[in-house]
């Protein structure tokens, strides 16, 4: 029972991460069509730009990382409007691009920080036990703050005109311009709320895990598996499978041990593009 | 209202529009008429600003529109609904409609939403359904409130009969009517020329990316007639 309760708290506590994560990748595929290679690079500068802010400027925590949502927001408004809007239409440009942008981020945060990980702690400690359960503060406070963020989301997506010329210009772009939306200027706000999760995701998440430059590659690959097993570009999607990639990894982690847990969830997602390639939330429409 | 000279657009090496004219005044619907790849969508298509022109001038209301965006033609009122309908699928029935007034402010898109929901009652019935869902008529409903809701003064309608079956065809044109009724000036192409010259009262029929004739609604049918295109 202990474990099982140990598992599901870990599992939620991961899930938020991931849906905060897998929702800016899913935003920018969705709306600008683009693979965001720099998603981990965002998400390790976010830990960075926190960290410095903590360590060097003595910026308390929680302003930290809204200076690093906010720094890697504006990172990816320049990039997108400086740099991939020019060759927004040309998929292995932007692919390229990405890769590049997250090969400059790696690289300078290499050349600044080091290769070796930072000392990057929650400023919070201690946990609520009980009866056959034990809660790490910071997990529930990290989860706490993805549930709220995600909650945010949702809101600027779902009810404001943001939201709607987004998500029109991710389902037909051209009918949604005839509407009045100008792309130039909502692609890279897009781009800037994306990036700006992944910035808030990593400063929240690696003063618990670790903070070195490599440790975005393990992003991108959890990113790419959510988003594509809640379906390409589905908003809903994303935040669903990454609640429940969160809690197979716990799981299959608590239950089988560390590789065995990370093949089991392979393994799922594997049946489950099988039985379902479009996804848990696939779009699916009907025409005439 | 709206007034096209000696337009050209080019898809590569090939003339889609060759020195094509036409106006349209205030409160008219104008229809225009002819068989596949004449140049009927190119034409609506240049004129919202979705292809580019290679020749010629688009004045409306007295503006010219050639060097203004796609964007900017639909704020400067100007409403576009497309063949085949093109609502966005993964969104509700009531977030397509208030998409057609983005950037209007949340007032004015509400008060809006309210006097489409009076004229198409399917618009409060579905509000929340995703318009993917819908039948193809129902589609061509949310993509004509959708073009409606900015409250335009031109109204471009791209193949409204579209696929659609004959009860549809009748709703749409009764729609259509009360559009017009309200003095919404009407620029549309069809294939279903016999519906369509119902509703309007002028015409033009295009061949080759050209205008070969123009008219009445009843020189068009006449013409029409003679051109087998009916």
């Amino acid at each position: 029972m202990d474990s099982l309760l140990a598992a599901v708290i870990i599992g939620v506590s991961l899930g938020g991460q991931y849906a905060l994560l897998a929702l800016g990748f899913t935003l920018i595929f969705g709306i600008l069509g683009v693979v965001n290679f720099a998603h981990g690079g965002l998400y390790v500068l976010g830990g960075y730009v926190a960290q410095a802010a903590v360590s060097k400027l003595a910026i308390p925590y929680p302003v930290a990382v809204l200076a690093a949502a906010l720094a890697t927001g504006a990172v990816g408004y320049a990039f997108e409007r400086f740099v991939l809007e020019r060759r927004i239409d040309d998929h292995l440009a932007t692919l390229m691009l990405t890769l590049g942008l997250y090969l400059m981020l790696s690289t300078g945060i290499l050349v600044t920080f080091g290769a070796e990980s930072v000392q990057f702690a929650f400023p919070v400690t201690g946990a609520i036990r009980g009866n056959g359960y034990y809660i790490p503060l910071e997990n529930l406070i990290v989860l706490a703050t993805c549930l709220l963020a995600i909650g945010a989301v949702y809101l600027l997506l779902f009810r404001t005109d943001f939201g709607r010329a987004s998500r029109a210009l991710a389902d037909h772009r051209a009918v949604a311009t005839a509407q009045g939306m100008r792309p130039h200027q909502l692609f890279p706000l897009a781009f800037a709320l994306a990036s700006g999760l992944a910035g808030l995701t990593g400063a929240l998440v690696t003063p618990i895990l670790s903070l070195a430059p490599h440790v975005g590659d393990p992003v991108l690959a959890t990113s790419f598996l959510v988003v594509i097993l809640g379906g390409l570009g589905s908003i809903g999607g994303a935040t669903v499978a990454a609640f429940l990639v969160g809690l197979i990894e716990a799981f299959s982690g608590v239950y089988l041990g560390g590789s065995k847990g990370a093949l089991a969830l392979f393994i799922i997602v594997l049946v489950m593009l099988v039985v379902r390639p479009s996804g848990l939330l696939g779009r699916e429409t009907r025409g005439a | 209202m709206l007034k096209v000279d000696n337009l050209h657009v080019r898809y590569g090496g090939i003339g889609a529009l060759r020195d094509v004219s036409l106006n349209v005044a205030v409160g008219e619907t104008v229809l225009l008429i002819g068989a596949n790849g004449a140049g009927k969508s190119s034409l609506i298509n240049a004129i919202i600003g979705l292809v580019p022109t290679s020749g010629g001038t688009i004045r409306f209301n007295e503006r010219e529109l050639v060097p203004i965006s796609c964007a900017e033609r639909a704020r400067s009122g100007i409403g576009y609904s497309p063949e085949g309908r093109c609502v966005f699928p993964s969104m509700s029935v009531t977030d397509n409609v208030l998409c057609g007034a983005f950037g209007r402010g949340r007032k004015r898109q509400l008060q809006a939403l309210d006097w489409l929901k009076s004229i198409f009652p399917l618009l409060a019935d579905r509000a929340g359904q995703p318009a993917g869902q819908l039948s193809g008529g129902e589609q061509q409903i949310v993509a004509l409130a959708r073009a409606m809701c900015s409250l335009p003064t031109l109204l471009l309608l791209d193949e409204p009969f579209l696929g659609l079956a004959p009860i549809w065809i009748s709703r749409i044109s009764n729609a259509i009517r009360e559009l017009q009724r309200r003095g919404t000036t009407i620029l549309m192409t069809e294939q279903m020329a016999r519906p369509a010259l119902k509703l309007a009262n002028r015409g033009y029929i295009m061949r080759s990316g050209e205008i070969r004739r123009a008219g009445t609604a009843v020189e068009i049918r006449d013409l029409a007639l003679a051109e087998e295109y009916l």
